[in-house]
C-alpha cells in the first residue's frame, strides 16, 4: 500500500507542474528586408573641345558616374563609330583614351578598346555601394582641328550591365 | 480492505489536480495569433529605416486572445541575416511596440525591452504591434533578410 501511495502522489505531483506549463505559451514574428541592387548612371558631364582655333590641337575630357554594388560589364554598341564628330567639314574621329576611375579626373582602369564592339572592361563585385566614373579623354591634332568652320557634335554611347 | 478505503481519498485528490488544469486551458487560455509580420521592405546600402508603430503595412501584427491579464516579453533579435550570414543590424527601443484595439485604437504605447502587462478588454482581444530599426550599411550585399522575434506570453504569478 505504502508503494501504491507513493506513485499516486508523484503521479499527483506531475500533473501540477503541467498545469503552470499551461499559463505560458510563444508565438514568433517575422522580419524582413530587401536590399536593392544599386546600378544606374548619374549626370553626364559633356566632353567639349570648345571653341578650336583651326589648325591646333584641343585636348577635352567627359564622364558619365555609375553607383552600383554588384560587378559590371562595359560595352561600346557603337563600336568603331564611339565619339565621332560630325560637322559642316565632315565627319573627325577623335583619339581616345577610356575607362574607369574612383574619381571623374583620373583613369584606374582603361577599357580594353575606345572604340571597339563587344566587352571592353569587366569589374567584379565591390565591397560595398562604389561610385564610379566612366571617362573619355579625347584629342584633336591640329591637322583635324584644320577645317570647314561649324558645330561638329558626336554621341559617346556606353552600357553598363550588371554581372 | 483497509488500505483500499483509504486510497479512495489520494484518487479524489488527484482526479481534483487533473481537473483544475483542464478548467484552465478552456475558460482562461490565451491565444497568439501572427497577423503581420515586421517588414522593413526594400532598404539601400548604407541607410536606416525605421518602421514606426503607426506604419500599418510595415509593422508586425500579432493578436492576444485571453481573459485574465498576462505578461508579454519580448525575444528580440539584434540583426537580420541571408541564409549566407550577411546581417542587417536591428535595433529596438522604447515606443516601439503598442497596444491596440482590433478596431486599431492604441490602448498604451509599450517598450518592447521590457515585460508587459497586457490586459484584455470586453471583446478578449487586443493587437500588439511592433516596429523598430535597420541600419543597413554600405557594405550591405543585395539580398533578403530575416529574423524571428519570439513572442513569450505568462500569466503573471507563474
Amino acid at each position: 500500500m505504502n508503494r501504491s501511495l507513493r506513485l499516486i502522489a508523484a503521479l499527483g505531483m506531475l500533473a501540477l507542474p503541467a498545469a503552470a506549463q499551461a499559463q505560458s505559451i510563444t508565438g514568433s514574428i517575422a522580419a524582413s528586408a530587401d536590399i536593392a541592387t544599386v546600378f544606374s548612371f548619374g549626370v553626364p558631364s559633356a566632353l567639349n573641345f570648345g571653341s578650336i582655333t583651326p589648325n591646333t590641337a584641343a585636348n577635352a575630357s567627359g564622364y558619365i558616374p555609375l553607383s552600383r554594388n554588384v560587378g559590371v560589364i562595359y560595352s561600346l554598341p557603337d563600336g568603331a563609330s564611339t565619339g565621332q564628330l560630325t560637322g559642316p567639314g565632315g565627319t573627325i574621329t577623335p583619339s581616345y583614351t577610356c575607362g574607369v576611375g574612383s574619381t571623374n579626373a583620373a583613369i584606374t582602369s582603361a577599357f580594353s578598346s575606345c572604340a571597339a564592339t563587344g566587352n571592353v572592361l569587366t569589374l567584379g563585385t565591390p565591397t560595398g555601394l562604389v561610385n564610379e566614373f566612366v571617362i573619355f579623354n579625347g584629342s584633336l591634332t591640329a591637322a583635324q582641328t584644320n577645317t570647314a568652320p561649324g558645330t561638329y557634335s558626336g554621341t559617346i554611347r556606353v552600357t553598363a550591365t550588371p554581372n | 480492505m483497509t488500505s483500499r478505503t483509504g486510497l479512495a481519498p489520494l484518487f479524489a485528490l488527484l482526479l481534483a489536480s487533473w481537473a483544475m488544469p483542464a478548467g484552465a486551458q478552456t475558460t482562461k487560455s490565451v491565444s497568439i495569433i501572427p497577423v503581420q509580420s515586421l517588414s522593413f521592405g526594400l532598404l539601400l546600402p548604407g541607410h536606416r529605416e525605421s518602421v514606426r508603430t503607426s506604419d500599418v503595412s510595415r509593422r508586425a501584427v500579432v493578436a492576444l486572445a485571453g481573459d485574465d491579464p498576462v505578461d508579454v516579453t519580448l525575444v528580440l533579435p539584434t540583426a537580420m541575416e541571408t541564409p549566407t550570414g550577411e546581417r542587417i543590424r536591428l535595433s529596438f527601443s522604447a515606443g516601439d511596440a503598442a497596444l491596440l484595439t482590433t478596431s486599431g485604437s492604441t490602448i498604451s504605447t509599450l517598450d518592447p525591452l521590457q515585460v508587459n502587462r497586457v490586459q484584455f478588454g470586453n471583446d478578449r482581444t487586443v493587437l500588439f504591434v511592433l516596429g523598430g530599426t535597420a541600419v543597413t550599411a554600405a557594405t550591405t550585399r543585395p539580398g533578403h533578410y530575416t529574423a524571428r522575434v519570439a513572442l513569450l506570453v505568462n500569466r503573471p504569478g507563474t
